[in-house]
């Protein structure tokens, strides 16, 4: 992990990370490149792609209308609202 | 130095569910209140599961198979991260690793001819939010309505070169999933909106040029116009250096006729797609794609060709039928009741379509019982019933899918009586009230006896068959 592609995960991320935390950073992501490293040895050639790991498959519902959230409650923990929209800092200039 | 556009398109449509992808909110928020077809699911809060809605799965089969795309009988969703406050949970659920349908082909035809355009892919996914900017000027705000309408993304190979085969492409994507019912891809609704890649090639040259892209495009016209800029801009480019071209994401302005580089955001592309764990794989079986399989409406011009050659319909009729598939299943079914097409055919074009454009309604919205309308069309041939009275039956099976006709028409006294006994006595008051037009009429003024005509018609309130009352009443004027 190098800074460039640190800063890379920042912005994508929307985060901005304290020296400690980078340095933090630094040392998780060089365990987890050991991890990767390892895995990336076994010859996986032949082996099919897992698509899930537990055996449930196909959960589906029927096209059915159910409302029953009211605007209210999902915006109590909202730091800002106005007139039943949630208030984000501004993206467009 | 002669060039060709290399372009290849990805057109998102809205799918016509009742309810979102992945939660059981309504996926139809039109007009409503900000944030009121919403749930702890498609706002993005911690600790909820999405469940496929099974109507999204049917109707991305059914487009695939449209398209003539091989259906991928295991098909996984998969996490797409952008960060954007019109995405709640900071990942859009789409699919990636095995999309529903691949390799397809759609066939085009245009001023040079037919011409087969390859489909990479076709994958479902959920739609974002939407933000609006105008309403104070330090924050945007955030309306979560539209947040998890099902999608599809129909993307092509960059096999198409002109805008005319732009646009003949789109339109040939909009008529097979209307016909499927799957989706209503109408760009000023917003239901189908499309990213325009293109790249500038010398002729027969077979390397890609740099390649732009211009997205959520939403009328044809625009879509038309910005390809020729863009690909004017391109050769300009090669030819004179004017500009170095990169790989970028482009902004058309339609008003000023130009297009913009967007901030090219460094982040721009890197989705790390990753398998959603949250739902899991759809295995399509046997059963299942056999069910959509039959469930396939005929191609229009299968329709067209069915109705001019089998059923003896002119060009023109078979057209105006075949632009919607409600129109079609309406009058296969009334023609299935009343035996003759020319006069389905007549009744569809004539009335059925005026009656819907009075209600402002579109073809495919059209419900009439098309077997209801046979039997009213047998009323009309077998002289049951007067037609001025007919179209007052059509329009109160427009009102109300329970009205049945010849019901209507007998408790409505709409059916013509062979009381000639009731006929004669009307031609004789409606005669003697008129003794001017008579006399006109026996003065050689043919037309004179129309008046009189009408009142008989009207007393008997239209239940009479017209050529009867009609012969009826000049032998009783000639015999005074
Ligand atoms: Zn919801």
């Amino acid at each position: 992990m190098d800074k460039d592609t640190l800063r890379r995960l920042e912005l994508l991320n929307q985060l901005s990370l304290t020296e400690e935390q980078k340095s933090e950073m630094y040392s998780f992501f060089d365990r987890r490149e050991n991890d990767l490293s390892e895995l990336s040895s076994i010859d996986t050639e032949n082996t099919e792609r897992m698509v899930h790991v537990l055996p449930i498959l196909t959960v589906v519902r029927e096209d059915k209308i159910v409302q029953n959230f009211d605007r209210e409650s999902l915006q109590a923990g909202a730091p800002e609202t106005d007139e039943g929209y949630w208030c984000v800092p501004r993206v467009v200039e | 130095m002669r060039y060709e556009t290399v372009i290849g398109l990805e057109v998102h449509c809205e799918l016509a569910t009742d309810s979102k992808i992945f939660c059981s909110c309504s996926a139809h928020s039109y007009g409503a209140e900000p944030n009121t077809h919403v749930c702890p699911a498609c706002c993005g809060m911690p600790g909820m599961l999405p469940i496929v809605n099974k109507r999204v799965v049917d109707y991305g089969m059914k487009a695939g198979l449209m398209l003539n795309c091989h259906i991928n009988r295991v098909t996984t969703f998969d996490k797409k991260s952008y960060y954007y406050p019109d995405l709640p949970s900071a990942y859009q659920t789409t699919q990636w690793f095995a999309p529903v349908a691949v390799n397809g082909l759609v066939e085009i035809e245009t001023s040079e001819g037919k011409k087969g355009i390859r489909i990479k892919q076709i994958h479902m996914e959920e739609d974002a939010g939407k933000l609006v900017h105008d309403i104070r000027e330090d924050t945007t705000h955030v309306d979560f309505n539209r947040t998890s309408v099902p999608l599809i993304e129909i993307v092509s190979q960059p096999d198409l070169s002109s805008a005319e085969e732009v646009e003949a492409y789109l339109e040939r994507l909009k008529a097979l999933l209307r016909y499927a019912r799957v989706a209503e891809c109408e760009m000023a609704h917003g239901t189908m909106r499309c990213d325009v890649n293109l790249s500038v090639r010398p002729e027969g040259s077979d390397k890609l040029g740099v390649r732009t892209e211009m997205k959520n495009m939403n009328s044809i016209e625009a879509i038309k116009r910005a390809i020729e800029y863009e690909t004017a801009r391109h050769i300009d480019a090669i030819e004179n250096g004017t500009e170095v071209l990169v790989q970028e994401t482009r902004r058309w302005d339609d008003i000023k006729g130009k297009s913009y580089a967007m901030r090219s955001k460094e982040t721009a592309g890197d989705y790390r797609y990753f398998p959603d764990p949250n739902v899991m794989p759809v295995v399509i079986d046997d059963e299942w794609f056999d069910s959509i399989q039959a469930s396939l409406p005929e191609f229009p011009e299968v329709k067209r060709e069915k109705y001019t050659t089998e059923l003896g319909l002119s060009d023109y009729d078979a057209e105006q039928i075949a632009k919607s598939i409600a129109l079609c299943e309406c009058f296969e079914d009334a023609y299935s009741v009343c035996g003759n097409a020319k006069d389905a055919a007549n009744w569809m074009i004539s009335e059925v379509m005026s009656n819907l454009n009075a209600r402002q309604m579109t073809y495919d919205m059209l419900t009439l019982d098309g077997k209801a309308l046979g039997e009213l069309i047998s009323l009309v041939s077998g002289n049951k019933v007067g037609r001025a009275n007919a179209k007052k039956i059509l329009n109160a099976m427009f009102d109300d899918a329970a009205v049945v006709p010849s019901k209507y028409a007998e408790e409505n006294g709409f059916i013509i009586s062979n009381d000639t006994g009731l006929m004669d006595k009307v031609i004789k008051t409606m005669v003697e009230a008129d003794p001017k037009a008579v006399a006109d009429y026996k003065g050689g003024k043919e037309k004179a006896i129309m008046a009189i005509y009408g009142k008989c018609m009207k007393e008997l309130r239209g239940n009479c068959d017209p050529q009867m009352l009609r012969t009826k009443l000049i032998e009783y004027i000639n015999s005074l």
